[in-house]
């Protein structure tokens, strides 16, 4: 074991500059991926919050008798979809606008009767906040009797799972491409240091050494280089990510996220690295292979 | 020990060794002898499972080489030493990690490889080289350390491919002399060599080939 770590950073001191330019290049393509994944998190996250917060108003007919407003309301409390419902009659109703719009309150002065009309504010429970079922919800709550419109910010959380899921295919396509890129660049790597040792593995392989025992320290080289070089990529994020908060108008303000963009959680800076030295890996295996395609 | 049938090898269609014969029983000292070209080198490949034959068969310790998996050569190489004209040694290591690889590759421990290295270079006269780079040493010391790391493993065939064609005739001699001690000790031994003088200080069973062909194959001169 101890032979194989040894072998393995000799490979790698023995090609510096090429180790370099490894490292440096799996480093820019993991931080370009790790662009999209630290928008698409981020993105996830603001819509999963926007889905909690996630509310239908159900406005209610100015000619609904008070007593048909209890049964209503029962009969929407009751629905297994619901979470919790708060009535807002139309003085509440009134209350609230003068509140929230002071200065155009004066509007509704001249109109003499209060034409807000009553609601229910319904939170949805969790299961039902998808677009397609708070759709199919609404339309069976507007054929109920004295209910005259039911409204939520429908386009905006459509429009907001589109993106994700667009982010998510982009994702998926530039992270194949840079991975890609990285394997085959490790994988050059690996190839020089192959070539500069072929004579010392010819006699490895000449004094009774397994192909798995010559292997294994190209095998770590690359783990080494992929993991360093993802290890890189999570600091340019990093550090792109703090300068970014510093400047006025940050992504993270821009898009309406309260505390701003959050960095990978522990978990997922630990696959980002995990995938790196995946990345190395194969890109050692490619080369090993290839090497012992040309000779058994 | 080593029996070979009717063992042809072409290269490029062109015959390197054609229906070659050959039987060297248990504790055996062969000389091959032969011009250069003449396919001394191609033979040892073969017994080395370096190249497989295109005809014929090859039978070493009682294994058919031609019906071997690659994943049992590398096992069958730790029963042989194999001793290179250009040394072969690795430049970055010392004398004593050269010896030492053939039991490393086998995960011999820490104290046998110890015991094993220092008892192959008393053997061959350098223990006193042990942490020299190969650079260091003369290619008479360089070929000593090659003998070590081939008879390290306690092989029981010992093959070498023109092991004195570097080194001047006195040197030449005593690395012959060594070859002499270890096939008395029963280890099968094979050189391939051109050297007249090697032939004459040997006396021992002698193959010639020329153009891939055994032409003459001779015993003691008692």
């Amino acid at each position: 074991m101890l032979y194989w770590v040894q072998e393995a950073f000799a490979n790698i001191r023995l090609n510096r500059t090429t180790t370099v330019i490894a490292v440096a290049t799996t480093a820019f393509t993991l931080a370009c991926f790790g662009v999209f994944l630290l928008l698409y998190l981020n993105l996830k996250e603001m819509a999963d919050s926007l889905h909690e917060d996630f509310q239908v108003v159900v406005y209610l007919s100015d000619d609904v008798a008070a007593q048909d407003i209890s049964k209503l309301r029962q009969t929407v409390k009751e629905d297994p979809g619901v979470e919790s419902l708060t009535y807002v009659s139309k003085e509440q109703a009134l209350m609230d606008f003068r509140e929230q719009f002071p200065a155009e309150s004066h509007l509704l002065d001249g109109l003499g009767e209060n034409p807000l009309p009553a609601s229910f504010e319904v939170t949805l429970a969790p299961s039902l906040r998808s677009p397609p079922s708070v759709t199919r919800w609404a339309e069976r709550l507007r054929g109920l009797p004295g209910v005259a419109e039911v409204r939520y910010s429908r386009e905006w959380v459509e429009n907001l799972t589109t993106m994700i899921g667009y982010l998510e295919l982009a994702g998926f396509a530039v992270g194949a491409v840079l991975a890609a890129a990285s394997v085959t660049i490790i994988a050059s790597t690996i190839r020089l240091t192959l070539y500069a040792r072929r004579e010392e593995i010819q006699i490895m392989r000449l004094i009774g050494a397994t192909p798995a025992f010559i292997t294994i320290p190209y095998v770590l080289e690359g783990a080494v280089l992929g993991a360093i070089g993802s290890l890189l990529s999570l600091a340019i994020l990093k550090g792109g990510l703090e300068f970014m908060k510093l400047q006025p108008g940050a992504p993270g303000q821009v898009l309406g996220l309260e505390t701003g963009f959050h960095f990978f959680p522990v978990q997922v800076s630990l696959l980002m690295v995990l995938v790196g030295l995946v990345l190395g890996c194969a890109g050692s295996l490619i080369s090993v292979l290839d090497m012992g395609r040309a000779r058994v | 020990m080593i029996q070979l049938f009717h063992v042809s090898k072409y290269y490029d269609r062109r015959p390197a060794l054609s229906d070659i014969n050959l039987q060297i029983d248990k504790g055996e000292f062969v000389l091959l002898i032969g011009p250069s070209g003449a396919g001394k080198t191609t033979l040892l490949k073969l017994l080395f499972c370096e190249e497989r034959p295109d005809e014929g068969q090859i039978l070493v310790q009682g294994r058919n080489m031609a019906r071997m998996r690659p994943s049992d050569v590398p096992f069958l190489r730790r029963t042989m030493g194999m001793v290179f004209q250009d040394f072969r040694l690795l430049p970055k290591k010392s004398v004593f990690e050269n010896v030492a690889l053939p039991l490393l590759v086998q995960g011999a421990s820490t104290f046998e490889t110890r015991r094993r290295v220092m008892d192959a270079l008393k053997a061959v006269g350098v223990e006193h080289k042990r942490d020299h780079r190969p650079m260091m040493l003369s290619a008479g010391e360089q070929q000593r350390v090659c003998i070590a790391r081939a008879i390290v493993n306690g092989p029981i065939i010992l093959l070498a491919d023109e092991p004195t064609g570097n080194l001047d005739p006195d040197l030449a001699a005593e690395i012959i002399e060594l070859f002499k001690a270890i096939n008395a000790r029963g280890t099968t031994v094979m050189v391939a060599t051109h050297n007249r003088h090697v032939i004459e200080q040997v006396n021992r069973r002698v193959v010639a080939i020329s153009q891939g062909k055994v032409m003459m194959d001779k015993g003691y001169r008692e």
